[in-house]
Formats: structure tokens, sequence, C-alpha cells
């Protein structure tokens, strides 16, 4: 992304169609916390169309496998998988060299957490979280396990369906994203109320991870994909 | 082919607590010191009927004391200051209160001083954006702000170097937000 293609790159307004709603109907802290006031338009300056792409060089990033302490520790309980994809732009050109932070629950639904009251076990050789930096092509890959359901126990009702938190860095202030992936078929994802805060199938379709390969050998491990599309796009030449 | 954009999602309650260590204070780098006016920006992050936001996000992005962004695309870019970190994150504690140690940053072309701030945490779906000011001075993205709402964007001098900007989610006094 540092290349000259950078310099002209653009941000439309989020189309909302594509996007959760901001207001959730049970979601009650979007009702006390989402601004009443309709949001300001305001013109990009360099301000907006820069931000914290040196954040490679602050933090220890490199492989991620949330799964096991170090290479030769004992691996977390749970089902093995494999998560990749690909964070592009708009066009469809690779975002190289950002950093993704990801982070869930263990198998049985319990995170590293102090606000985490569910009284599921922890794993000593589960990390949980972590972070690592897009390559060249765009692509990200991490090992860890399926994470468990759990409840959010002030609803008295909800049980979050298994999903993994994603966090992406970003090329500018414009295009950082924040977002859970859930997993397909589960009973859970029906009653959810984030997956099912969107406006269409197709918009729910994307928040949920693809099955891909299944792999037997060394290591065996089902694996999930899933890929991002930040906002910007190049700006299109004015005709002569 | 145009891709269509993913969704976000909130971070929701337990966005790990070692994502945000170490990066409240933007001022020092690499074992230098910013150059600048040092300051606390500190404040709460209050929710409907003042009520303190515990556990939120909140990320500031911000030029250096000469108003310089450490971005490929910032002409002036190999003169940032190496003290200085452009970009911060802190968690609210139990009462709602963040906490950055950064320093005042510089003027530049058509932007007065100026930190971008987002705001993450259970209940938004998406980051949620806005400025501080330091002062009242021409700034086109202050000017898009109604002119009665602007001073809710100034952050506050309490003495000994400690500015207060306090972020009214929704309800009295509510933080203008911009379209992110
Ligand atoms: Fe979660």
């Amino acid at each position: 992304m540092m290349d000259d293609s950078t310099m002209k790159i653009d941000y439309a307004p989020y189309d909302d169609a594509t996007q959760t709603l901001r207001q959730i109907d049970k979601y009650t802290p979007s009702a006390t916390r989402v601004p009443s006031a309709p949001l300001i338009e305001r013109p990009l300056t360099l301000s907006e169309r820069t931000g914290p792409t040196e954040l490679v060089s602050k933090w220890n990033v490199g492989k991620l496998d949330l799964c096991r302490l170090a290479p030769d520790s004992p691996r977390a309980l749970g089902q093995l998988i494999h998560v990749t994809g690909r964070v592009t732009d708009e066009d469809g050109a690779p975002v190289s060299s950002v950093v993704m932070e990801i982070w869930q629950a263990n198998a049985s639904g319990k995170y590293i957490h102090e606000l985490d009251d569910h009284r599921a076990p922890l794993d000593p050789n589960f990390t949980g979280q972590g972070r690592l930096v897009t390559d060249e092509d765009g692509r990200y890959e991490v090992f860890t396990v399926k994470p468990g359901a759990y409840p959010v126990l002030y609803s008295g009702w909800w049980w979050r369906p298994p999903h993994i938190h994603f966090s992406i860095l970003g090329t500018s202030w414009m295009n950082r994203f924040i977002t859970q992936i859930f997993f397909p078929g589960e009973v859970l994802n029906e009653k959810d109320l984030l997956l099912n805060g969107v406006p269409s199938r197709d918009v729910r379709d994307r928040l949920i991870f693809k099955p891909t390969d299944t792999v037997m050998g060394d290591l065996s491990y089902i694996g999930y994909q899933r890929d991002f599309v930040l906002r910007g796009h190049r700006q299109t030449p004015e005709l002569p | 082919m145009k891709q269509i954009v993913s969704p976000g999602c909130t971070t929701g309650p337990f966005f790990p607590v070692d994502f945000s260590d170490g990066s409240e204070d933007l001022s020092q780098r690499n074992g230098l010191a910013a150059k600048g006016q040092h300051i606390i920006l500190t404040g709460h992050v209050l929710e409907l009927g003042g009520k303190p936001a515990r556990n939120m996000v909140v990320e500031i992005w911000q030029a250096d004391a000469s108003g310089i962004f450490r971005h490929p695309l910032d002409p002036r870019q190999q003169d940032c200051d190496p003290g200085f970190w452009c970009w911060g994150r802190a968690r609210t504690d139990a009462d709602g209160v963040y906490r950055f140690t950064t320093i005042i940053p510089g003027a530049y072309e058509d932007r007065a001083p100026h930190i971008n701030v987002a705001i993450l945490g259970i209940g938004l779906t998406r980051p949620l954006v806005t400025n501080i000011f330091f002062d009242a001075r021409a700034d086109v993205v202050f000017e898009c702000v109604p002119a009665e709402l602007r001073s809710r964007l100034l952050a506050k001098p309490e003495g000994d170097g400690v500015y207060r900007f306090d972020v009214i989610l929704r309800g009295e006094n509510e933080t203008p937000f911009f379209v992110e």
C-alpha cells in the first residue's frame, strides 16, 4: 500500500445496506450509546487519509498460533482450525503490511478477560489473542481452536454463537475495521442479536466463515476462510 | 470489479486488555521523548443519563508538534518526530475514565491543532469518530459543526498540563460525531 496508488485512494461513505445496523432492537447497549443526533459530514483532509501504518514496528508481530504457548508446547483443548483469508480494498487490491488483531473465547466459551464472569474453565494452553501482519498479497492465516458459545449473562437468555473477533488497523483513519465472524450451520446463529442485526441475508453471509479444506497429516485440522474488504478505492481518473 | 465493503461489528466486552496496555503514552518512542508541549488528555466516556461507559476502547490519531503525520501520504513524513507515536489507544476504567499522555499537535495547511478520536466498545457496531480541538480558530472540519455545538469539541485546560475532554455518547450535551 506504500506505492504511488495509495496517493489516489478515496473513501465513499459506508453504504448502510452493506453494514450492520447502528441500532439493533433488543441489543440494549446500542439504545444508550449510539448518538441521537445525525452524524456530521466533513471534508476528508490529510488527517483522515493517514493512519497508523507504522504499528508493525511498535508491536512484536509475527506468525500467529493462538492454541499453544510455544512451538513445542501442548495444544489447547478443542477442535484445531486454520483460519485464512485476504484483505483487499474496494478495487480488490491487496491491503498488505497492516496489523490484524484477533481474539476469541476458548473451546469452553471463556475469554481471558477480567470482566468475563461466565463460569467456564480457562485453558492454560490457549492464548486467545494475538496480532499478525498481512503479507504482500494481503493474506493472513492463524491456527486456533473453534471457540465455544457463551452466555451474555445480563440478558438472561442470549447465548453468543461461536465467533472470532477481528480488528484491522488499516491504512488510514478511514478504514479502521472491527468485526466478528461466525461459523456456518450453528443453531445459535439464528437468534444472535449481532449476527442478525444486519439489513439482509447477503450481509449476514459475509459475517460467516466459509469451510475450506479438511487436512489430514502430521497436523490434522479443519480450514475456514474469510476475506475482508476495507473501504477505499482509487479515484476515477478525469476524462481528458 | 468493485468489491462490497465488509460489514463491521462491535468489539464486544472482551477486547483484550493487553491490546491497550502500553499505547496510552504517545510521548516516548524508541527511547526518545517527543518534542512539543506534553499534556495529559483525559476525560469520561458517558452513555445516556450520564452513566460511565466502562471498558470502552478509545483510539487517537494526531500529528506531531510540527503538524506532521508518520504516514506515506504526508509529504513531510521524513521529518516526523522520531520520539512521538502519532497513534494511541486507552481503555476506560470502572468510572468511564480514559487517560493519554501526548503532546499538543501542530497546525498544518487548513487544519488547526486537533486530535482524531474513535470510540469502540459494547453497543457500538461501528466506531464513533470525532475531533478534539484546543481552541476555536478556523478549521475546515470544526466549521462543519453547528456553531452552538462547537464548544463541545474543545479540550478544557485544567492546569498542570491536563486537558479534559469528555465524550458523551448520547443524551444531554451529546458530543458531535462525524460520518465515519
Ligand atoms: Fe465475543
